[in-house]
Order: structure tokens, then C-alpha cells, then sequence
């Protein structure tokens, strides 16, 4: 019989786990930040107008910009982990992963433009 | 005092079954029969076709791990009494393939364990009488010294069950064992076999192992600790 392979090619496994934790950290800081800011800061009533004078600031929208880019790194790579499980092939693990890169930066793209973009004045409706 | 009892085993003889399958035994057994008593009781008694490993019956041999009612237990350590209700289910130790009833394929558990080589590297000269070692050292590596390899936390974990390839956490607490003893040299070494995605990576601290172990050692919090011990070298 042939000898199993436990040792596989990957050395990434260290770095991904080391940054799932650093990045739910930082989640969790800039979660506190989004819910204090939003809830409890004035009278803790959300308007349509009072997010989108926030949104204008742009220390306040790098916070935001941080926050989508933790919460979809740590999100997609949760699902990569819970993938490396089950799936063992080189083809449809590179597969999976280049998905999840694809998915990534197109959330990535969508969610950065509504965060630049909501915040201008010509956008705000009154 | 005896008790009556209802014991269905999952059973399995290669010569005459395709698949396992359940038999059921009623018993009437003394009140503080162990699990392996139940089990000499139908082999001795009842059904001598039975069979399942055991030696020891003192819980330090490793031999008789198996699943009752749902969890991975020694059974010359545990008292039926441990469940509700008169009525056991056994099985064998999951995870693993079957030989024949309550016997399970043990080979690549063992073949898992030399992986992480499971012995003293010794670079440095080798003193006139032994290694000292002060209570403090051997404080961190006591606990992961009392294992002995039954096979109830690797059968437990999950993520064997999904990836047969994965070290499992006997193999890992071994590595442990002889990576934070203060006498060993093997320790780059042994990191870099567990740095992997079929090594320490798989684990996602499910606790099954912990919950299984029947010498109550902390294996995860011991991977955790290989874990963090990789993370600090590659930084």
C-alpha cells in the first residue's frame, strides 16, 4: 500500500489562522464604533439624513471602508476553512478559491462605491 | 442485586455480513457492572461470537475505547450506571474502519502517532546519569504524559470524520508531549510535520476530544498552544 499523504503543499494554514483571529478583533472594535456611533451618540434615532451627514466625514467612512474589508475577509475566509475540511482535490480547491477571491472584491468594489458615494451632498435627498 | 438490562451492539463479521448491524441482548447484570462486565457477561454466557479487545480492566492499557450511548468511552472504567434508563447502545469507536464487531483497523491512528516522531531527540551530549529536568518544566508536559492512546479523542473529532488524512488530536498531543519537554531537540522539527493543512490546522476546537478523553487531559488547550507556538516562530 502506498504511504498516505499527510503532508500536503499549503504552509498558508499558520497566516490564515493568525488572521482570522487579528481580524475578529478588529471586528469587534469597529462593531462597538458602528453601534455606538450609530445607536447612541444624539438622540440614538437613525435617519436617512442624519447617516448620510456622518457618511460625508472621512475619518468616519475609513472606519467603515475597514470594517467591510475585516468582515469580508474574515466571512470568506471562514468558508475557505470550513471547505479545507471536505474538499481535498487541487482542482476544485483552487476552484473554490478563486470564487471566493472573485466574490470578495466584487463585494469589495460594491461596498467600498456605496460608502464613497452616499456620504457627497448631491446624493443626499431631502 | 442484579438489574435487567437491554444492550443492543452493533456487530460486524466479515465472513458472513456485507454491512453492521444491530443485535440486541437482554441481561440481568449486577447493579455496579462496568461496561466491559456487560460485555464479558454476553461473551462468557451468552454469545461467545462477540468480539471486542480489552486487557488491562484498570483504564491504562488503552485497549477497550469504544462508543456507548453516543459517547467515547473506556469500558472497564465506566459503570453502566453512568447511563439513564437500563439500555446501552454500543458501538465501535468511530472513525475508524472495523475489523469485526467492536474491533477497529487501529493502523493508521498508529501510523499518525510516528509522524510526529513519538520519542526523545537528543542532540546534545548525553550526561553521566540522566536529564534534569526542574518540577517547573515537567509541570507543562505532566498532563500530556498521562495519555495512553486509546483512540476516543481522534475517533471523536470531526474533523477526521471528514478528512482521514488529518493527524487527529492523539498525534498532536504526543507531538506536544515532546515539543514543550525542556530535554528535547526534535522541536523544529516536529513543528514543521504539524504545520500543515492535514496537521494542527484542521483542528477548529470542536472540544469532542476533550470530551472523550478518559485520563480528562486538556487537548485543545494544548493544540491551542502548538498552535500559538507556530504562529510566534513564523512571526
Amino acid at each position: 500500500m502506498p504511504e498516505k499523504n499527510y503532508r500536503e503543499t499549503s504552509r498558508r494554514g499558520g497566516t490564515l489562522w493568525l488572521l482570522q483571529r487579528v481580524s475578529a478583533v478588529v471586528i469587534f472594535v469597529l462593531l462597538m464604533i458602528h453601534y455606538v456611533t450609530y445607536h447612541f451618540i444624539g438622540d440614538g434615532t437613525i435617519t436617512y439624513d442624519k447617516i448620510t451627514a456622518k457618511m460625508a466625514s472621512p475619518w468616519f467612512n475609513l472606519t467603515q471602508i475597514l470594517f467591510l474589508v475585516t468582515a469580508l475577509f474574515h466571512g470568506l475566509n471562514g468558508i475557505w476553512m470550513v471547505t479545507e475540511d471536505y474538499i481535498h482535490q487541487r482542482a476544485p480547491r483552487l476552484l473554490l478559491a478563486s470564487i471566493l477571491i472573485i466574490l470578495g472584491l466584487l463585494l469589495l468594489y460594491g461596498g467600498t462605491s456605496t460608502v464613497l458615494n452616499a456620504g457627497y451632498p448631491g446624493r443626499v435627498s431631502q | 442485586m442484579k438489574e435487567s438490562i437491554i444492550v443492543k451492539i452493533l456487530r460486524y463479521q466479515p465472513e458472513k455480513d456485507q454491512k453492521p448491524h444491530w443485535q440486541t441482548y437482554r441481561l440481568d447484570v449486577p447493579a455496579d457492572s462496568t461496561i466491559l462486565d456487560i460485555l464479558n457477561e454476553i461473551h462468557w454466557n451468552h454469545d461467545g461470537t462477540l468480539a471486542y479487545r480489552r486487557s488491562c480492566r484498570s483504564a491504562i492499557c488503552g485497549s477497550c475505547a469504544m462508543k456507548v450511548n453516543g459517547q467515547n468511552v473506556l469500558a472497564c472504567e465506566t459503570p453502566m450506571h453512568k447511563f439513564r434508563g437500563n439500555r446501552l447502545k454500543i458501538e465501535p469507536l468511530p472513525g475508524f474502519p472495523i475489523i469485526k464487531d467492536l474491533v477497529v483497523d487501529m493502523d493508521g491512528f498508529f501510523d499518525k502517532l510516528q509522524r510526529v516522531k513519538p520519542y526523545m531527540v537528543v542532540d546534545k551530549p548525553i550526561p553521566d546519569k540522566e536529564f534534569l529536568q526542574s518540577p517547573e518544566e515537567f509541570s507543562r508536559i505532566r498532563e500530556s504524559a498521562y495519555c495512553i492512546l486509546c483512540g476516543a479523542c481522534t475517533s471523536s473529532c470531526p474533523s477526521l470524520w471528514a478528512n482521514e488524512n488529518y493527524l487527529g488530536p492523539a498525534a498532536l498531543l504526543k507531538a506536544y508531549r515532546f515539543i514543550f519537554d525542556s530535554r528535547d531537540d526534535g522541536t523544529d522539527e516536529r513543528l514543521d510535520i504539524i504545520n500543515d493543512r492535514n496537521g494542527l490546522w484542521r483542528c477548529h476546537t470542536i472540544f469532542n476530544c476533550m470530551e472523550a478523553c478518559p485520563k480528562h487531559i486538556d487537548i485543545t488547550g494544548c493544540i491551542s498552544r502548538l498552535k500559538n507556538r507556530v504562529v510566534d516562530n513564523s512571526l
